[in-house]
């Protein structure tokens, strides 16, 4: 285990420094001139002469790119934003709780939610549960989740008045000025509806993805082999068709969750949550190249990191994969 | 107990009960009133802004009507508007300064004086040198801008050029501090080269407003994000994609009201969600105003402008017009030019705002604004037999490069719409969408491709040179920032502009309406369609609500809450 541990650690490091190429390229030399747009409206081409030195923008590509990285590796800092000058490393620490907070919840929610009704409507295969639950599914990869979320704001927030509408509050306790609700109450009762509409379009697809592999794994020989054996039928769920059901669920949440991030401004945006998406979106339209590049990378990062996770987590559930990779 | 201790006890147990209900009550109704007085002069005036986020909110980089409207509240002036409804809120009276400036006989001098106690939210004393240094961010070649140049104060101000950088000094600005403008304790003296009559009007703009003497120079775009400032509220807060938090001034003791204790805005936030929160009064209103597919629902819900109504309406000094570029293609030809005016349809472009959006308009002075008389020129239904007449061999098959904002989805429909028109009168259109966010980018490069282009003014002040000469005067064209999108240059107008701008009182009012109509009957670089309004929609909670046509806006500074 150690050793697959250590192999795909240097996967990832090597995965990273492909990102951060990637990254630089695409945002530091594509662009014509990254110093006038740093510069401003009414600067002078003496003046943008300056930043592009500054911005170490006259140096070859390959020295650019090293002090990039090793400003990223050795101080932690990503730049400053072109707009307000403020380090990107700061926006993106005070943005990146509440993106994760609505991803990590959603996934909480949508696997809550997927798991049982993917069992039960594979053990119970075309009946009204099973129906209704493919219902749902249609209708949530079908709807963009700005519509959703909108009809959750109007129907809990507004009509039934069970949830707030919108707005965040962070969940640590803060009495700063510009936090006008904090805790863990607050926090939760805020994101609700959030989560309810980042669970809506992922349940979907993870209800079917359990219902087929668990209707698949519970043809296997070995669980006929089992219920042979006496086993009751809640045993042979749990101890033989769950864990081996459970392998392709995990490969697909380690992606989703870094698709998630991407997939996070829609509802960012319906909910005026000020998360990376939302963030990325306004230094994108006002051309704040630093901002985009950081949060690029770091959404990278926690790709990497997620998936990290997930072939450990996979080699884990199943020994095979460790003695084979 | 014996029976008369028994009394005793049970008349004392009611005297005491007595006591406690007379308290009780006293302190509830001491209560209510510090409640009720609480709801006068105090409370948390909640704020949503879909509008997006402010541009910036430092005063010498601020250029568009949100950041304003929040200066407003935070700036203190030598000149302001007071905070009343309709026209009585148009005129400026003295706020910092003692009186209106001393003028030298040849109009070239202006001398303020303060009042004593001024101080910012940090207690420190405001003097003459909080002024003057607001003139020097303005013009400093080391911000991220340079607005005054716009509106010509580097040429009105004795020492302006070599200061900027500009002129003569292009690229080499030679002193530290602008000669013309001089400050001692409470003594503000500003020097001008020439006569420039709408100057008191030009420094009660937000860009002139305290600000500490040795607030720093910037280069960022987003400017300096807070700083203390001497109006009836200060800056506690802010952050541009998230909150920003006004307190209220405690050093501030002039005219002007500071009823919320606190105002809160949220930056960024979702039109859709933000109207359902205003709806149930967990927001108090929308600084984004009212999209147009709301402001129906909300008429006949709460009504128009009715007394402690939710649903307001008012009229803007903005006036939105489809640009023509004189420079190029076909639209170098005045009678297509011309023809456009009686071939595109104002009512249907409002229309697509929806209600209550605008007036038509055919002009470029608005009414209220001095010179303005209705000229009534064109109709506000596409006339296309005229517009054909008009055009002749000049429309027939005309190649129209027509500009819009492909991010916006009115805007995208209103090209649709004049699409749908232009085509109808001859001519042969390209749709040129912009869809990086950058939409005045291309118009403000001289030798932009478009032919035909939705753009607008807003006052910066109530003086038709602002709309007038700011606009089309060809002299100011460079090779990018440009606010004469029409690349509109004609030495004959702008001799009669200059004639105009010297003018005063009622000699200069008949100049422009002059202006005004040989514009739009002579040259014809544009297509005006509407004066727009502002709509706006409040929760229950909002009292005092005082519109300002200046600042397109309400007053929030003496909005009441609770």
């Amino acid at each position: 285990m150690t050793a697959f541990v250590i192999r795909r650690l240097f996967w990832a490091i090597f995965l990273f420094l492909v990102a951060t190429i990637a990254a630089y390229v695409l945002f530091f030399i594509i662009p014509t001139n990254p110093a006038a747009l740093a510069a401003g409206k009414a600067a002078t081409p003496v003046v943008v002469k300056h930043i592009s030195h500054v911005m170490h923008l006259d140096l070859p590509i390959y020295q650019q790119y090293w002090l990039f990285l090793w400003n990223m590796v050795r101080h932690g800092s990503l730049g400053y934003s072109f707009v307000n000058q403020l380090p990107v490393r700061g926006l993106i620490r005070q943005d990146a709780p509440v993106t994760m907070s609505l991803v990590f919840g959603g996934a909480v929610f949508w696997l809550a939610l997927s798991i049982p009704v993917g069992i039960i409507s594979a053990l119970r295969p075309r009946s009204i549960l099973d129906r209704s639950a493919m219902i749902f599914v249609l209708i949530g990869i079908s709807a963009h989740p700005v519509w959703i979320g909108l009809i959750l704001a109007y129907l809990i927030g507004y009509r039934l008045g069970l949830t707030p509408i919108s707005n965040y509050c962070p969940l640590v306790p803060s009495h700063s000025i510009g936090v006008p609700c904090s805790g863990p109450l607050q926090w939760f009762e805020h994101m609700i509806l959030p989560w309810m509409t980042f669970m809506l379009l992922f349940a979907a697809l993870y209800v079917r993805l359990i219902r087929a592999t668990v209707i698949e794994t519970m043809s296997e020989d070995f669980v006929r082999t089992a219920r042979a054996k006496g086993a009751s039928s809640g045993r042979v769920l749990v101890q033989h068709v769950l864990r081996n059901s459970m392998l392709p669920v995990v490969t697909i949440l380690g992606m989703d969750l870094g698709l998630a991030l991407g997939g996070a401004v829609f509802t960012e945006t319906v909910f005026s949550l000020h998360g990376l998406g939302q963030q990325l979106i306004t230094a994108a339209t006002s051309d704040d190249l630093p901002v985009v590049t950081g949060i690029l990378v770091f959404a990278c990062i926690a790709v990497i990191v997620f998936n990290f996770i997930v072939d450990v987590a996979y080699a884990w559930l199943d020994p095979r994969i460790r003695l084979t990779t | 107990m014996r029976r008369k201790h028994l009394l005793s006890l049970f008349m004392l147990s009611m005297g005491v009960a007595l006591l406690v209900v007379a308290t009780t009550v006293g302190v509830a109704s001491s209560a209510t009133h510090k409640v009720n007085a609480a709801a006068a002069k105090g409370g948390i005036l909640k704020v949503n802004q879909s509008a997006g986020t402010f541009d910036t909110l430092d005063p010498q980089l601020a250029y568009v009507t949100n950041d304003w409207n929040v200066l407003d509240a935070t700036q203190l002036m030598l000149l302001n508007y007071p905070d009343k409804s309709g026209s009585a809120g148009n005129v400026i009276v003295p706020e910092a300064a003692k009186s209106y400036p001393t003028i030298s006989k040849n109009g070239k001098t202006y001398t303020y004086h303060l009042k004593k106690g001024l101080r910012f939210s940090d207690g420190s004393k405001v003097t003459a040198a909080a002024f003057k240094r607001a003139f020097e961010r303005i013009l400093s070649p080391k911000m991220f801008a340079q607005y005054g140049i716009y509106d010509g104060l580097d040429t009105d101000l004795v020492g302006g050029q070599a200061f900027a950088g500009t002129g003569a000094f292009t690229g080499k600005p030679t002193t530290k501090h602008i000669s013309g403008v001089k400050a001692k304790g409470r003594t503000l003296k500003i020097h001008l080269t020439k006569r420039v009559p709408y100057f008191t009007s030009l420094l009660a703009m937000q860009w002139f407003g305290a600000i500490k003497p040795n607030m720093k120079y910037t280069n960022s775009k987003s400017g300096i994000l807070k700083y203390p400032s001497a109006g009836p509220y200060y800056i506690a807060a802010n952050n541009l994609n998230g909150y920003t938090v006004l307190k209220r001034n405690k050093h501030y003791h002039g005219f002007r009201p500071a009823f919320a204790k606190e105002i809160l805005i949220h930056n960024l936030t979702n039109p859709d969600t933000s109207m359902l929160q205003i709806e149930k009064n967990q927001v108090d209103f929308d600084m984004g105003g009212v999209p147009a597919t709301y402001a129906g629902k909300f008429a006949k819900q709460y009504g128009v402008n009715k007394k402690n109504g939710r649903f307001h309406v008012g009229v803007t000094t903005c006036i939105d017009w489809i640009a023509l570029n004189v420079s190029r293609g076909s639209t170098q030809n005045t009678k297509l030019r011309t023809a456009l005016n009686y071939g595109l349809g104002r009512n249907q472009l409002i229309n697509i705002l929806g209600p209550f959006a605008g007036s038509p308009a055919d002009q470029v002075l608005i009414p209220g604004l001095s010179g303005y008389h209705k000229l009534s020129l064109y109709p506000n239904n596409p006339n296309v037999s005229k517009a054909k007449s008009v055009g002749g061999s000049a429309l027939s098959g005309a190649n129209l490069d027509l500009y819009y904002n492909g991010l916006s989805q009115t805007r995208t429909h209103q090209a649709e719409l004049m699409q749908s028109e232009l085509t109808q009168l001859g001519a042969q259109v390209t749709m040129d969408p912009e869809s990086t966010g950058d939409y005045y980018g291309p118009l403000e490069t001289k030798g932009t491709k478009y032919n035909v282009a939705r753009a607008g003014w807003c006052a910066d002040y109530f003086d038709p040179f602002d709309y007038v000469n700011v606009n089309f005067d060809g002299r100011s064209i460079q090779p990018t920032g440009n606010v004469d999108y029409f690349y509109f240059n004609n030495a004959a107008f702008n001799a009669k502009m200059d004639k105009a701008a010297a003018k005063s009182g009622k000699a200069r009012a008949t100049a422009y309406a002059a202006l005004d109509k040989t514009l739009m009957t002579k040259y014809v670089p544009l297509v005006p369609y509407t004066v727009d309004n502002a709509r706006y929609v409040t929760s229950n909670k909002v009292h005092n609500w005082i519109y300002s046509i200046y600042f397109n806006g309400p007053d929030l500074n003496a909005m009441k809450v609770g």
